[in-house]
């Protein structure tokens, strides 16, 4: 049953600003029983937010506006799955990422890049096999701008599995810890670590490949 | 299919190779190890400067990616997006 004293105010409607809990738990309500209104102050208020996460994950702006129309018409289609047991933000945002990842999965690979050629090696009594490793930090302002460095960060993001991907930006870019990417994911904790190191020294090694070191 | 040796699950008392080190890496930055293999893990950073240069190299690659941007979602788009949910859930 809806409270008859909630009405969608004209702040909710523009997406300006914070909605409380009790707002936001009124309006999901008012959502679920097909209230057109309630639904525009919710893409009002998480549009900006669902776009974001979606190109982070699918890296370009048509494929992110893709995303963002089909969860909308899932909050739309789908509100009374929403339960109530976690916050509406983190049910939003497993939508988003479960979209986007499907999204993923039907591209085609452009070009297949081997992960392992990017992985440190190491010799069989187990040290680095090519030695020294350049600690190229110390330095880095002295070799490229820090946006050609973001792009290829983004290039190497591309190039990892889809799965990859979201582990790495839910960890490092959205500071998600994981316990909560695993729930999200539907992968073990100890998966999401595997992974997360794995794509990590993937981007490390692109990173010092494009600097001329050995990347190995 | 993920290799699992990349991190390790059982966490050594002694840290005698890089391949080992850098096994832990993970779990050193996020304060996961035991206090036993954390000072095994310091330990042999004390010794191989290697080691060091890769831990270094690995923390700034987290700090690259967690330093993109990206833009907020185009007005036109939302504008697109926001005619298209009207014409599909009248």
């Amino acid at each position: 049953m809806i409270p008859r004293r909630h009405r969608v105010t004209k702040k909710e409607l523009s997406g300006k600003g914070q909605l409380s809990g009790e707002d936001e738990r009124l309006l999901i309500q008012r959502v679920k029983a097909g209230d057109q209104k309630a639904f525009e102050a919710i893409f009002n208020h998480y549009v900006s937010r669902v776009y974001r996460q979606a190109f982070k994950l699918v890296g370009n702006e048509a494929d992110a506006e893709d995303v963002v129309q089909e969860v909308f018409l899932l909050v739309y289609r789908k509100a009374k799955l929403f339960l109530g047991k976690s916050e509406f933000s983190t049910w939003l945002y497993r939508l988003t990422a479960n979209v986007a990842l499907t999204k993923l999965r039907q591209r085609k690979k452009d070009k297949v890049v081997s992960l392992d050629d990017y992985m440190p090696k190491f010799r069989r009594d187990g040290h680095h096999l090519i030695r020294p490793v350049v600690d190229w930090t110390q330095d880095i302002d002295k070799f490229v701008a820090v946006k050609e460095f973001n792009q290829i960060i983004q290039q190497a993001m591309d190039q990892l599995s889809p799965m990859d991907k979201a582990v790495v930006m839910m960890s490092d870019m959205e500071d998600m810890p994981n316990p909560e990417i695993s729930e999200t994911l539907g992968i073990t904790v100890q998966a999401v670590k595997a992974r997360l190191h794995r794509a990590r020294l993937f981007l490390r090694g692109r990173l010092t490949d494009h600097l001329g070191y050995s990347p190995t | 299919m993920v290799k699992k040796a990349q991190v390790m699950r059982v966490n050594p008392k002694k840290v005698d190779t890089c391949k080992q080190a850098t096994s832990l890496i993970l779990d050193y930055l996020t304060g996961e190890l035991d206090s036993k293999t954390k000072r095994a893990f310091e330990e042999h950073l004390m010794v191989c400067p290697d080691c060091v240069s890769f831990l270094n190299s690995y923390k700034e690659t987290i700090k690259f990616t967690l330093s993109l941007s990206y833009e907020d979602i185009p007005s036109e788009m939302k504008k697109r997006i926001r005619r298209f949910l009207r014409d599909n859930i009248g």
